[in-house]
């Protein structure tokens, strides 16, 4: 029943008609347009997969957790989020932001009899408190400033939009995953059932992109130029920062939470750069920052949304998320491992799959910047930042190369690994409805330019984006398939004449290799974590055991350790000073008697009463 | 005509040249430690031998690795018969298809799943070998697209095959050329950064990744490593003769032969320092590679300079 919900409030977003329409007075109204309109496609597209994955998924979570809770929770998930992108003033927005928040809390809660499960709820709606307080002091700032609650009178700029516009950047970044308001995002998403993990990751966080898209880039905005640094900056750290970090995880639901917050730092550097556009007036640059930011947003919600299903067939059927267990499934799952390939190209943004062309295009927005900003260093600096893209693109590369093939190449590594089947039709269905968007998103992208120029022209200039893409990736594609087609055929024809043999894989003549010969995900990240070592106190430490351990160990443990700084040195001495002050101040005020809260009320009223006789 | 000849061309490219520049490489190198060496068309050879054997396969590997090389060579044959590494040998109308940056992602699709192919197998030496290729690539590919993101910025416009049909700032050749031989030298698993002809397993990054491989399968990847050489020597050899003012309004036919010459005198440059270098080690990789990440910094700072 509410899987039918959710797959039809899926179906029927796509297809909405563009007419702004209103219901009820301004506190509840709604505005579709095409920005709006691109967001509800998202949601709808990532929703469909979803509701046909969970019911599969959720057969083996139906001990530990309320299926019931889980459903209702989705479909409340689904419902806020079409809510936030639809809103069309502050207050409708705030309250399916909450809406969207809650359900979400209660869907990473879900499994609440775990530790690890509690824990990462209770950061998360730390956060997501956090992240409301600040966006809600942007918006009542913005009413005192504009005296209105719509967000289509929001249009001032000047110095005093910087405290608002700051304040509602703070609130919307700490959703959206962007360094250094982060943290909750690698610890929450692993902890949801996996179709939860995909809706958060695939489509939740990117509100916040649509957020920012509309009440700093869209229309009439929020024009604050250092914004559009700022944004640049911390999307190009979010980036570097997530992708680096992916590298250490072993567990394959928070290596693709840390995708996740690198995903959103390129996706908020085509934002930067679209703001600066508007900085230089370049209506060129501004258009070209904010397609490829949304674009990549709907890629990013497709091949995330993929990835987190398939960890969650995984998790299904082997109980495992640590992929230095897993290995050889690619024999086991097929469709699961191909659907997981597919979707780790798009996510390194191979051609011809989605991931390429969105990439592509945040590439010409910052060689467009490089060409055409006035001053040298936004220049340079267009010029560093492909350096820098293409440094995130190779990371992830390895990343997913490491994914990949631990999990799903070599020999099992465990006996949940060797015993693992197929997920059911409806998991395998999802998969690969998933890849093949993935696949078509990237053949597509012509048809795409258009809904994409709807959105960019309404930033005050007409869409400039019908010259930009210019790569002819069909036919190459069809070309690529020709020729490995043909390779193909030559050379299984020699190997039919000539049969091969199946064979050992090569032991250097000491016997035959077991699964934990086989290189480790700890070994392969090691190289590139060296390098990158002072960011986060990468070490090794090795220690033998036995009496003669120099040339007979009886055993030898390596352990490799980091430290992520922002948590240790930031995070927690600040989280602790919190929990002092409400563990001895603040724990008093709430004790538990009722003298004591009859006293507030009555201090309360007496406030309010002073307060209205000073009016 | 023109176009009979540019297909006349391709075709040179695409089946005669990759392997003599190996050959002529190895010959080089032969002659420079005193020795004579195999014939210059023993890779033609080797390759006939490798598609006459049979394979052996491990019992661990899966499709990934039987359709790897297919996948590497059709990348391969693609990205050699679109970036003018001899001469624009492409009609103007298909500049936008030679995208420098489509080049190097399609490039990276053949590196993903040799790398995936390594470890396909279950041995450890495929997982060393593929760690190291992906550390490799993450130095020196940033450098390479800011070096060629220079290179574009004077024409307007990211497609080799416009920027090779028109002049660049000599300077900016220069350096770029430079980091381009720098970052080919890593690419392509030469020395000093990997010693192509060594096989004792722990040095080794691409042997390291092929080293299952046999029979047809082998055939496949060696060839594609061939045109790859091809491919980025040839696009460094381009970029270096632009210093020279008039080079891109020469007529195709003898600018094709030029670059050739071009070409095969890189690949003999290469050898001689082959046989003057010894490989370095692995912690020292990023220090050479940092040269080319410099010479493309350097371009950059004087491509986006006010004029």
């Amino acid at each position: 029943m509410l899987l039918l919900t959710a797959a039809i409030v899926g179906k029927n977003e796509i297809i909405t008609i563009p007419l702004p329409w209103f219901l009820g007075d301004a506190g509840f109204s709604m505005l579709i347009d095409p920005l709006s309109r691109w967001f509800l496609a998202i949601i709808g597209l990532v929703g469909i997969p979803v509701a046909l994955f969970a019911p599969g998924y959720l057969l083996h979570l139906q001990k530990q957790v309320s299926l019931g809770l889980v459903w209702a929770g989705l479909a409340l998930l689904m419902i806020s989020m079409a809510g936030v992108v639809l809103a069309a003033n502050a207050i409708f927005f705030i309250v399916a932001w909450e809406l969207m928040a809650l359900s979400s809390f209660f869907l990473v809660a879900s499994n609440h009899e775990q530790k690890e499960s509690r824990h990462a709820s209770f950061i998360y709606l730390g956060a997501t408190r956090i992240g409301t307080a600040f966006l809600m002091g942007g918006f009542l700032w913005m009413h005192y400033l504009t005296g209105s609650w719509n967000f289509s009178d929001w249009g001032i700029s000047g110095f005093s939009a910087l405290g608002p516009a700051l304040l509602i950047f703070i609130g919307l970044a700490t959703k959206a995953g962007c360094w250094p308001f982060h943290l909750w995002l690698p610890i929450a998403h692993p902890a949801a059932p996996a179709p939860v993990s995909a809706l958060m990751s695939g489509v939740m966080i990117k509100t916040a992109i649509y957020a920012m898209a509309r009440l700093f880039i869209i229309g009439p905005h929020i024009n604050v130029p250092i914004l559009g640094k700022i944004i640049l900056i911390l999307g190009a750290i979010s980036a570097f920062w997530g992708v680096i970090f992916a590298l250490l995880q072993h567990d394959l639901k928070r290596l693709l939470a840390y995708h996740s917050v690198e995903n959103i730092g390129i996706i908020m550097m085509g934002l930067g750069i679209s703001m600066l556009g508007s900085l230089f007036n370049q209506p060129l640059l501004i258009q070209l920052g904010l397609a490829a930011a949304l674009f990549h947003t709907l890629n990013h919600a497709i091949f995330k949304s993929l990835l987190f299903l398939g960890a969650g067939a995984i998790d299904a059927r082997t109980h495992l998320r640590d992929i230095e267990q897993m290995g050889g499934l690619i024999r086991r799952m097929p469709w699961t491992a191909g659907a997981f390939i597919v979707g780790s190209a798009a996510i390194c943004a191979l051609p011809p799959l989605n991931g390429f062309a969105s990439e592509w295009m945040l590439y010409q927005g910052f060689f467009n910047l490089a060409l055409s900003a006035p001053l040298l260093g936004f220049r340079l600096g267009g010029l560093l930042l492909m350096g820098i893209l293409a440094l995130i693109g190779v990371l992830a590369i390895a990343c997913f190369v490491k994914a990949v093939s631990i999990a799903f190449l070599g020999n099992p590594r465990s006996p949940q690994a060797e015993h693992a089947k197929e997920g059911n039709s409806g998991m395998v269905a999802a998969q690969l409805f998933l890849s093949l968007l993935c696949l078509g998103l990237g053949l597509a992208v012509p048809l795409l330019i258009n809904p994409l120029g709807a959105i960019t022209s309404m930033t005050g200039s007409p869409s400039q984006l019908g010259h930009v893409w210019s790569i002819p990736i069909a036919i190459l594609t069809l070309l690529l398939i020709a020729t490995v087609g043909a390779l193909a055929a030559w050379r299984f024809t020699l190997v039919s004449l000539k049969p091969g043999r199946k064979y050992n894989t090569w032991d250097c003549g000491f016997g035959i290799l077991g699964p934990r010969t086989q290189y480790t995900a700890t070994s392969f990240a090691q190289p590139i974590s060296r390098i990158f070592g002072s960011i986060y106190h990468y070490a090794v430490e090795i220690s033998t055991k036995g009496r003669q351990r120099r040339h007979f160990p009886e055993a030898v443990n390596a352990e490799t350790m980091y430290e992520a700084y922002l948590e240790t040195k930031l995070y927690r001495p600040f989280l602790s000073a919190v929990q002092r002050f409400a563990g001895t101040f603040l724990m008093r005020l709430q004790a538990g008697s009722i003298h004591q809260y009859l006293i507030y009320i009555l201090l309360v009223l007496g406030l309010l009463l002073w307060v209205g006789v000073l009016r | 005509m023109n176009n009979y000849l540019l297909l006349l061309f391709n075709l040179i490219n695409l089946i005669f040249i990759p392997l003599l520049l190996m050959g002529v490489i190895r010959k080089v190198k032969a002659l420079m430690q005193n020795r004579i060496g195999s014939p210059i068309l023993q890779p033609f050879y080797d390759l006939a031998k490798f598609l006459r054997k049979s394979e052996t396969i491990s019992q661990t590997a899966s499709w990934v690795f039987l359709w790897n090389p297919l996948i590497g060579l059709g990348v391969a044959v693609i990205a050699v018969l679109l970036v003018p590494w001899a001469g624009p040998l492409l009609p103007p109308s298909w500049a936008p298809a030679t995208n420098f940056l489509l080049i190097i992602y399609l490039l990276s699709l053949g590196k993903f799943f040799a790398m995936l192919s390594a470890m396909d197998t279950g041995s450890a030496f495929g997982g060393i070998g593929a760690s190291r290729e992906a550390t490799i690539s993450m130095l020196a590919e940033p450098a390479l697209i800011i070096g060629l993101g220079a290179l574009a910025l004077g024409n307007g416009s990211t497609d080799l095959l416009t920027i090779f049909s028109n002049p660049s700032n000599p300077f900016i050749a220069g350096l770029v050329g430079a980091a381009l031989v720098i970052l080919a030298l890593a690419e392509l698993s030469r020395i000093p950064v990997d010693d192509p002809t060594t096989h004792l397993e722990l040095t080794m990054v691409h042997e390291a990744m092929i080293l299952e491989n046999s029979g047809p399968n082998l055939a496949l990847t060696e060839y594609a490593v061939a045109l790859r050489s091809c491919l980025f020597f040839g696009l460094a050899m381009q970029t270096l003769m632009h210093i020279a003012p008039g080079f891109y309004q020469l007529e195709l036919f003898p600018r094709y032969i030029i670059s050739l010459a071009g070409l095969l005198g890189l690949g003999a440059l290469v050898a001689v320092a082959e046989g003057v270098m010894v490989k370095l080690k692995w912690r020292s990789v990023p220090n050479f590679l940092a040269f080319g990440t410099v010479l493309s910094l350097l371009a950059a700072l004087i491509a986006v300079w006010p004029k």
